[in-house]
């Protein structure tokens, strides 16, 4: 019997391709529709002519869409669901006039995501991931809709990436948006370089829903805020009640424009700015791996222990983590003199409030000499400190100044010329002024009744370069996610992290991906 | 340390084009450091000048392409661009005296292949118009210094070059009228 499928048929045994068309069995859609009594029958064709007025994109595209609503409604009819119920979920007035009008906006790229594209390589690109975590597994059918549901609600997304003669811009393409399911290493570089290619991609693995995206589109707010409406939307055709109608991120709320601006623009100018250049940074030890990241690894923490832990220490829980990282740097390192700096995203709009959904983010370092990083408590008022000045207002505003002054001196050499060396600096230089990153998202806020729903979140920070770890932090009911991106196999750093947490009475739960490269 | 897999398990790809241009990089770079010495070394003509850009347009086009903008109207105006370039080049340094002939032509072939390539899928195309209308506004150029330098001859392969990047724009400009405008300001941008 394998011998049997193995073995191709011969070409002139094969029938044509029409005929294959013409005798090939009925699709399950086709089933059951074939068994519908007269009304209901009716009902589905007005369902899919109004779904025909409401999409005008290209036929492969419109084809697509049209499978997904199919799909979804025999997921529904499958799980019990009527059929004037199901259609009632997947009400057409959810697509909204998306997919109706033809693409005209474009949009210029902020300050902070002109760097990406110059900057980005075959098999590199900074890509950061978001992911939610269910109670239940995540049903594709209605992620797919959910996903052509939400799009409309984000005009900045919906973009491919273009060149122009000085800079490159972000423009609207109106396509069907694909959910896969998760097969390959996390944030890998997507293909941007084809007519009408999307910057991010949702992705689903038993009960996560991933979403990653290109920085070139948005920062960590941004990417979840989407990540919200998307998961509001799922949840709402799965039948839940969400109460996210009153919500910024409702999927049907109208996008406005200060959400798609570049905020850089409107920070009032100053003169004060400083430059982005440091000294190199000690490096932890371990051969890096040909596969970036070579491992994931989420810790799992209860945030009360995690608080109580910081409070121990007298230190907030951003300082208390940078605290241990350090430490399990240290540990990492055969270096015995040099600086180690931990680079820490700063999010723009505390300082200056802002709606917007593309980037705005800035970061500063927190450096410490490593003959210092002898004991926690030793080091965590200098980090605490450090952090006060260097992530305060006027330190990131004249980060921000020279950032905005940078691409003004740039703005009129032609992107031919600004390309090769900004390649040439980025290639040098990379993130080798850090030893390792901390991105903390914070607590993230959803309804109550979304909540109920929510396991646990994670965030992905990209692909490291030099850097042999990089880390990130988000909290979601009473559950912190402590996330290490790995690029060496060295396992020190996550298990001196690891020893540390439980050494201040943390209970871990410990997950993750196996190793990418053996 | 005990961890609970949560991630699927990731097949062994096939080789990956940056793990290939991490090999492949040493070789080219010892060919174009290589040929100028061996050039320098033998004299004579400056054959390595051909070799440089060969190796160059092969690295573009080949080996490492586009990674913004990788489509049907950037990538044969590309090849062309490269290609009027290494005839240049050739007729330069190697073998005199017929690249004003076949330059043009070639030039005049591309602009035609461009602009079917162009106006038979307009609805997508229209976004990918800047490589098409820089090799229009080169080939205008070209030809008014060409028909500059060559008074004595009547140029014919200028006046064919320069009339179809002629037409070819104006047709783009009738065609696209306000999305003409729309896509030179997005083109164009500085902000």
């Amino acid at each position: 019997m394998k011998h049997a499928l193995k073995s191709k048929p011969t070409k002139s045994k094969r029938p044509a391709k029409s005929a294959r068309k013409k005798h090939a069995p009925p699709s399950p859609f086709k089933v059951f529709t074939d068994g519908l009594p007269a009304d209901k029958a009716e009902m589905l064709r007005d369902f899919f002519a109004n779904f025909s007025a409401h999409c005008l994109i290209a036929k492969k595209d419109k084809k697509e869409l049209q499978t997904d609503f199919e799909r979804a409604i025999l997921h529904y009819i499958n799980a019990g669901v009527s059929l004037d119920d199901a259609l009632a979920l997947l009400d057409i007035r959810n697509l909204g006039g998306f997919y109706a009008r033809t693409p005209v906006l474009w949009f210029p790229l902020d300050d902070a995501a002109k760097i990406y594209p110059l900057s980005m390589e075959h098999g590199y690109m900074s890509i950061f991931r978001l992911s939610v975590y269910l109670k239940q597994p995540v049903v594709p059918e209605l992620l797919q809709m959910a996903l052509n549901f939400t799009i409309k609600r984000f005009p900045s997304f919906t973009t491919t990436l273009k060149k122009g003669f000085f800079w490159h811009y972000l423009d609207t393409t109106k396509r069907r948006f694909s959910v896969e399911q998760e097969r390959g290493i996390p944030c890998q570089a997507m293909k941007v370089a084809l007519s009408g290619s999307q910057s991010f991609r949702v992705l689903y693995y038993n009960n996560r829903i991933s979403v990653e995206f290109f920085h070139v589109l948005t920062d960590g707010v941004g990417g979840l805020m989407f990540l919200k409406a998307l998961t509001a939307e799922y949840l709402r055709l799965m039948g839940i009640e969400t109460g996210a109608d009153d919500m910024p991120w409702n999927a049907n709320a109208i996008p406005i424009a200060e959400e798609v601006e570049n905020a850089f623009s409107k920070v009032p100018k100053s003169e004060n700015a400083s430059g982005f250049m440091d000294k190199l940074a000690v490096q932890m030890n371990g051969k890096l791996t040909d596969n970036k990241p070579c491992r994931v690894i989420h810790f799992k923490m209860n945030v009360s222990e995690l608080k109580a832990a910081a409070r121990a220490h007298h230190a907030s829980i951003t300082v208390y983590l940078l605290g241990l990282m350090f430490l399990a740097g240290r540990a990492a390192t055969d270096h015995l003199h040099g600086e180690a700096s931990i680079q820490v995203p700063v999010n723009m709009r505390q300082y200056y409030p802002s709606k917007t959904l593309r980037n705005f983010s800035m970061y500063c370092g927190i450096r410490l000499p490593i003959e210092e990083t002898t004991d926690l408590q030793s080091i965590i008022v200098k980090i605490g400190e450090q952090l006060e000045k260097k992530a305060s207002k006027e330190s990131m505003s004249a980060m921000l100044m020279s950032t905005v002054r940078l691409v003004n001196i740039m703005m009129s050499i032609p992107l031919f010329l600004k390309q090769p060396v900004a390649k040439m600096v980025y290639g040098f230089l990379g993130d080798k002024i850090f030893t390792n990153t901390l991105s903390n998202l914070g607590v993230v806020e959803m309804t109550p009744a979304m909540a109920e729903h929510i396991e646990s979140m994670d965030s992905l920070t990209g692909q490291p370069i030099s850097n042999r770890a990089s880390c990130s932090v988000v909290t979601i009911n009473d559950t912190v996610t402590f996330t290490i991106l790995k690029a060496t196999l060295d396992p020190t750093f996550e298990e001196t992290m690891y020893e540390l947490f439980l050494a201040d009475d943390i209970s871990i739960e410990v997950e993750g991906s196996d190793f990418y490269e053996a | 340390m005990k961890l609970k897999i949560t991630y699927p398990p990731v097949e062994k790809r096939k080789l990956q084009r940056k793990h290939f241009l991490r090999i492949i990089r040493w070789p080219v770079l010892f060919a174009i450091v290589v040929s100028p010495i061996v050039n320098l070394a033998l004299g004579g003509k400056a054959w390595s000048l051909v070799v440089v850009l060969s190796i160059y347009m092969a690295w573009s086009l080949v080996i490492s392409p586009d990674l913004v903008e990788y489509n049907r109207i950037s990538q044969p105006i590309k090849t062309i661009s490269f290609s009027c370039s290494l005839l240049a080049l050739i007729d330069i340094f190697l073998s005199p005296g017929w690249a004003l002939t076949v330059v043009p032509i070639v030039c005049f072939g591309g602009l035609v292949v461009s602009g079917i390539l162009f106006f038979t899928d307009i609805e997508r195309q229209k976004h990918n118009l800047l490589p098409m209308l820089l090799l229009i506004v080169l080939a205008i150029i070209a030809s008014i210094v060409g028909l500059s330098i060559m008074r004595e001859t009547t140029g014919w392969q200028f006046i064919a070059m320069g009339a179809t990047a002629v037409t070819l724009l104006v047709a783009c400009i009738i065609t696209l009228r306000s999305d003409f405008i729309r896509e030179l300001k997005r083109r164009f941008h500085i902000k």
